[in-house]
């Protein structure tokens, strides 16, 4: 009996916590709503449809945090790249404007990586800077105007449209977050991010280039980034200034329930994958109770805060 | 007290339409104005409502005391018609959640959805499931691009826009004795209903008194920095007679920006209603007026549009609701005709 207690003493709660607390939830929707339509195929698919660019952008953030960085630029990074590539898709074919899109991404995430590992800047405020500057950029691309997406193509690649009646979000998300398990779980790199984020000196006696580790997480985040615009430019058939600005909190959450450290040298994909379903799930149901918006972000607030306090509880421990 | 209220819209509805300033209230696309007292529910139509047990949702862009009362006002008028509001919904500005929250709100298959559309461009798509699925739509302020009057939406429903600048204009002349220099803080953002506002206010300076001039002006996209652009303003302009601010927010930076800097002379007037900035009014600060909109009327003639939708009674394209001009001396009745609540203690002890 005493075994099993100190078994249990031991074990992580914060590795299950999101597992747990998706589980939790969702039983308690199914049961409430379950006649208010919560189970059905629709909403449940709308829930991942709906939490799709959070997912995509929470891999990135896995890779950076992990890395024992942080990237607080990559709702600004959404908003150029959707722009871009909105801008770009209205004269030239698919392929330009989905390349100007994650190009972009990718070149704001490698920007902020030479910063950071260069420059030797601390990447909070590398981040916190070029936040705010491509937020402004973002604004000045278009004069704070709206740009219609009209190319067909694009809309069914990275909005509505479906493979053998599977839509292309729920694709997105399946095809990034076995990428980003694979390269995580079972790669050289994934390792050497690890280590980076456990420990930089450590790392670099060994022999790893952590400059270079810094760099390509946060190219990784930012190409994410872009891809999370094109998603919400497909999704919407529009660009807009403000994409993914109010995303940070919400990805940092998922991402941080998940199971992912703030601290670095511990993260996992599909943690911060669960941790993005359970905060779409939150706000799917919580609506479906008919709640006031107030009573809505009252309830969000406190169940984050509990499953947060849970997860770091056990890091700190 | 509500029915005392509508007199007053009413009231002031027809003086306003007597004036014209109706006439220069212009829909998105270019629809003449109805004025919102004209949409209402026959008491003979109510029992056909409520057998139909219908039930509606409300898909907002933020939340304030504007939207708060103009739900109030929704939720008052559905419960007359025995309608029941299953779902509410917060946007916070963002676009793509106003997607996500129409998607779920479409779960409990509403046949209503009233619903303020953040972005014409953007919003196109993301109504588009609920024109699909035959909800009977009423939208705030603003029309997806592309969406017909009859066949996508039953009304858009607004607040008299060219009347609040027109108000404006005319409290600050009134206080300045139609004299002196302006200057003019306006949304530096392509968004219809404070365009309209702003225009209609600087339009009626330069129309309706020659002897004011407005020699400073700034456009405003973060609130947050409308300390710095009126410390700006007010080092090139000293001699400011007159400031107008776009909406309350901003003005409250533009009054800190006013007090730090010593002055007491330069009259503020602002638009929708706010505590801080009406606090300053009534103790004899730099407010001298705000202009609101009649936020619970805007709720109740929305649902009474939507409601009219469902008898398969057409609503006219376009409709307003009258501005209220709140000074010192009418602070709680201004309170009360806007926001449907009492003004708060501070402003009426």
């Amino acid at each position: 009996m005493q075994s099993t207690m100190q078994k249990l003493r031991q074990l992580n709660l914060s590795q299950y916590v999101v597992y747990i607390g998706f589980l939790l939830i969702f039983l308690f929707f199914a049961v409430t709503l379950g006649n208010d339509g919560f189970l059905t195929q629709r909403n449940l698919t709308n829930i991942i449809l709906q939490t799709a660019p959070i997912t995509i952008m929470a891999i990135g953030l896995v890779f950076v945090l992990a890395a024992g960085e942080i990237d607080l630029s990559f709702g600004s990074i959404v908003a150029v790249a959707a722009l871009s590539s909105a801008v770009v898709l209205g004269e030239y074919p698919l392929f330009v404007g989905v390349l100007a899109g994650l190009g972009v991404g990718l070149a704001i995430g490698f920007f902020n990586g030479i910063l950071v590992a260069y420059l030797r800047l601390p990447s909070f405020l590398v981040t916190l800077a070029t936040m705010g500057l491509f937020a402004g950029v973002a604004r000045s691309m278009t004069n704070l105007r709206s740009v219609p997406v009209l190319n067909e193509s694009f809309v069914n690649m990275f909005g509505s449209g479906a493979l053998f009646g599977v839509p292309s979000l729920v694709l997105w998300t399946i095809g990034a977050v076995a990428l980003g398990h694979f390269v995580f779980r079972e790669t050289k790199f994934g390792a050497h991010v690890l280590a980076t984020g456990d420990n930089a000196r450590a790392a670099q006696v060994t022999g790893i280039k952590v400059p270079h580790i810094r760099v390509w997480v946060l190219t990784i985040c930012g190409g994410l980034a872009g891809l999370a615009g094109l998603l919400y430019a497909g999704r919407l058939q529009a660009a807009r200034y403000t994409l993914g600005e109010s995303d940070l909190m919400t990805v940092i959450a998922a991402v941080i329930i998940g199971g992912t450290a703030l601290k670095g040298g511990k993260g996992t994909i599909i943690g911060a994958l669960v941790g993005s379903l359970m905060m779409g799930m939150l706000n799917n149901g919580l609506i479906l109770m008919g709640l006031s918006v107030s009573d809505q972000m009252i309830v969000r607030g406190v169940i984050i805060l509990i499953a947060v306090a849970i997860s770091l509880r056990d890091v700190n421990n | 007290m509500k029915n005392l209220t509508k007199m007053m819209a009413g009231g002031l509805t027809a003086l306003l339409m007597t004036s014209g300033a109706f006439a220069q209230t212009i829909g998105p696309n270019g629809e003449t104005a109805t004025p919102s007292t004209e949409v209402v529910v026959a008491d003979s139509d109510v029992d056909a409502l409520k057998n139909g047990g219908y039930t509606a949702a409300l898909v907002w862009h933020d939340q304030s005391d504007f939207v708060n009362a103009v739900t109030e006002g929704a939720t008052d008028e559905f419960t007359r018609l025995g309608i029941e509001v299953v779902a509410t919904t917060n946007a916070s500005f963002d676009t793509a959640k106003q997607r996500s929250d129409i998607e779920t709100v479409l779960t409990k298959e509403p046949d209503i959805v009233l619903a303020l559309p953040l972005d014409p461009v953007a919003s196109a798509a993301a109504f588009r499931e609920a024109v699909d699925n035959n909800v009977q739509l009423v939208f705030l302020s603003n029309v997806p691009d592309g969406y017909k009057h009859g066949e996508q939406y039953a009304s858009i429903v607004t607040d008299d826009l060219f009347a609040m600048g027109k108000q404006a204009a005319d409290a600050l002349a009134a206080d300045l004795g139609e004299t002196g220099k302006v200057g003019w803080i306006y949304h530096d953002a392509t968004y219809y209903v404070t365009n309209q506002r702003d225009n209609a206010f600087k339009t009626t300076i330069e129309n309706d008194y020659p002897n004011m001039e407005i020699v400073a002006q700034a456009g405003i996209s973060d609130p947050a920095r409308a300390e710095d652009i009126a410390n700006a303003m007010l080092l090139k302009h000293p001699d400011l007679a007159g400031v107008y601010v776009t909406w309350a927010g901003p003005a409250e930076g533009v009054l800190s920006a006013l007090r730090a800097n010593g002055n007491k002379t330069t009259k503020v007037v602002t638009l929708d209603l706010s505590e801080p900035i009406a606090l300053d009014m009534v103790r004899g600060g730099n407010v001298t007026a705000i202009v609101a909109d009649e936020a619970y009327e805007l709720g109740r003639a929305m649902a009474a549009s939507a409601a009219r939708g469902l008898l398969g009674q057409e609503s006219p394209a376009f409709v307003v609701a009258p501005a209220v001009t709140v000074t010192a001396d009418n602070v709680a009745e201004g309170w009360m005709q806007s926001l449907h609540r009492e003004a708060p203690e501070s402003l009426t002890k």
